[in-house]
């Protein structure tokens, strides 16, 4: 992935919303539009354990990024993908649903049997009414076979790594903060 | 090789779809600020000049913004003036409020180095001494002085004290997990599973929330506590991280005031309570009774904070409360292991690092000696 920054200066860094990861990614792979920035690679139906996951997928910090095809089988070499919760519906932001996304968590073992781990699978598809405008652009395009059920993404993580929502206070900032509630306890500054 | 100058060419974002500025805070003052300084061109002006007198907090979203692409945090440079002539204090006041700083200044390190400070403020409406707190962060950084002989000047290639008034600066607003959970726009699927997922990470909102109860419930003691607690933890300076860790894990636990208790987090305590087995100091409490709600916690605080420690030495044996190191061996390892890169570790890292990274002789004696001026 060595030219995924495209010559952005330090400290640009891929955090695509979800919305992104629908409509700028999802969508144009299944309409086999070329993807731009082409930084997800497709690992297909490859049963990765998320540990194995660097170097095949797209890396950004402590997120794995890649498309998969769409399968009821996630057993991998060394565990499984289990659902948690129910579906999320992802908008764009004119409130239009466009896909959906599911969370799974990883487990060591034997299926049903295994151990719960903190490593996560964020899995994005498309939802139907999504993909309508997908297929009027790719009908323009004279390309009328797209199957938008085949593919996913997929963004996989640990848990305590899922820092996504910016910059935050460290602990001892908030201790501190907290001081100044209390009785202006002030360092010489 | 003009047109990339500007973050923007015929309104169009130079920044391809999911790419979003999070600098490093290596970045941020080692390239950044290091430019800005020697008065080098940057690529892209992603980061503006901005008088902080004339902007408030509200107003830098707009002003600071890259590209279309949302943000929860913006930066820019300022120009540090002095508040007095003669004086070393800095004038951060607007039109509508001003930044107080708060805590102690954080070293920056570069592969052990150190290269900068960082100094953490908030805004307060109104005027001093009676402003009113705002959800509104700023990191200022400032290069080392006693790193321009070295990098900086040899990079730069100017007199530091004449340009030593520029700071960069990352402001953003403090997250509140309560409010998150109840907005209307989470759907509760959503709201639901963040919770999940939160239960099995180590967050800063939940402290915020014991702080709050700390706060309210025992104000001299805390204090004391705390800063007694700070000076012991210097002592134990390689384990505090870790250990710091450990006290988040377990408050982040607690079952939350609005929380469902039929959530399968819950229900499942091998998982919640990891050190359970190991540490044992769980043992003798099941934690969805012992602590069913933030009364409880009131208590245990209070109680710990005024030297009776008969509800805590349930769950916690080892008297010290913030900063024990005792449990140290089994979970060091474990949180350890999951820390595959360091540098990704910025936003949470625990200030107190920087004493580590000192010697231990200046850490331990002169607590204090580090503290901007």
């Amino acid at each position: 992935m060595g030219d995924k920054n495209f010559n952005l200066p330090p400290g640009f860094r891929f955090y695509p919303t979800d919305e992104e990861l629908v409509v700028h990614f999802l969508q144009r792979k299944a309409a086999l539009l070329p993807c731009h920035p082409d930084v997800i690679p497709d690992l297909d139906l490859y049963p990765c354990d998320p540990w194995e996951l660097d170097g095949k997928a797209m890396a950004e910090g402590n997120r794995w990024y890649f498309y998969s095809r769409k399968t009821q089988n996630r057993v991998t070499g060394n565990g499984y993908w289990k659902p948690l919760g129910a579906d999320e519906p992802i908008f764009t932001s004119g409130s239009k649903e466009v896909g959906t996304k599911q969370y799974y968590v990883f487990y060591v073992g034997e299926e049903s049997a295994g151990v719960k781990t903190n490593w996560v699978m964020q899995e994005y598809r498309l939802s139907d009414s999504g993909s309508s405008s997908s297929t009027r652009s790719s009908r323009r395009r004279g390309n009328p076979k797209v199957d938008y059920s085949k593919w996913v993404l997929c963004r996989v993580y640990e848990s305590e790594e899922d820092d996504d929502n910016g910059p935050e206070l460290s602990c001892l900032d908030e201790v501190f903060m907290s001081l100044d509630d209390l009785d202006e306890v002030s360092f010489p500054n | 090789m003009s047109e990339d100058m500007n973050l923007s060419v015929n309104g169009q974002s130079r920044v391809p779809p999911g790419f979003r500025f999070h600098p490093t805070e290596e970045e941020l003052l080692h390239y950044y600020l290091t430019k800005k300084v020697a008065s080098e061109k940057i690529d892209l002006d992603v980061i503006r000049d901005v008088d902080l007198n004339k902007l408030e907090p509200w107003d830098i979203q707009e002003k600071c913004k890259i590209g279309s692409t949302p943000q929860n945090d913006w930066y820019f440079f300022s120009h540090k003036d002095k508040k007095y002539p003669t004086g070393t204090r800095t004038n951060r006041a607007t039109a509508a409020g001003f930044w107080k700083a708060t805590g102690r200044d954080k070293v920056i390190y570069s592969s052990f180095r150190r290269i900068g400070m960082r100094k953490t403020l908030v805004f307060y409406k109104g005027r001093a001494p009676h402003g009113q707190k705002s959800d509104w962060i700023m990191h200022e950084y400032r290069l080392d002085e006693t790193t321009h002989d070295t990098s900086a000047n040899s990079l730069a290639g100017v007199d530091s004290v004449t340009e030593e008034g520029w700071v960069v600066c990352r402001v953003f607003k403090k997250k509140n997990y309560n409010k998150a959970l109840e907005s209307p726009q989470c759907s509760s699927t959503s709201a639901d599973i963040r919770t999940q997922l939160r239960h099995m990470s180590t967050t800063d909102g939940v402290l915020d929330q014991i702080l709050h109860y700390m706060g309210r419930s025992c104000k001299q003691e805390i204090t004391q506590t705390i800063n007694t607690n700070i000076d012991t933890a210097m002592l134990y300076l390689p384990s505090i991280n870790a250990t710091i860790d450990t006290l988040q894990d377990r408050f982040t636990h607690l079952p939350r005031l609005e929380h469902n208790n039929d959530s399968p987090f819950n229900q499942d305590n091998s998982t919640a309570f990891p050190e359970q087995g190991s540490g044992g100091s769980c043992s003798d409490t099941n934690p969805r009774d012992g602590l069913s709600d933030w009364v409880a916690l009131d208590r245990l605080v209070a109680s710990q904070l005024n030297g009776q420690d008969d509800t805590s030495k349930h769950l916690y044996p080892d008297d010290d409360f913030c900063f024990s190191v005792d449990h140290e061996d089994a979970q060091v390892s474990n949180l350890r292991s999951n820390r595959s890169q360091p540098s990704q570790a910025y936003g949470s890292e625990i200030d107190l690092w920087s004493f580590v990274q000192r010697s231990p002789s200046s850490s331990s004696s002169d607590p204090l000696g580090h503290l901007s001026v």
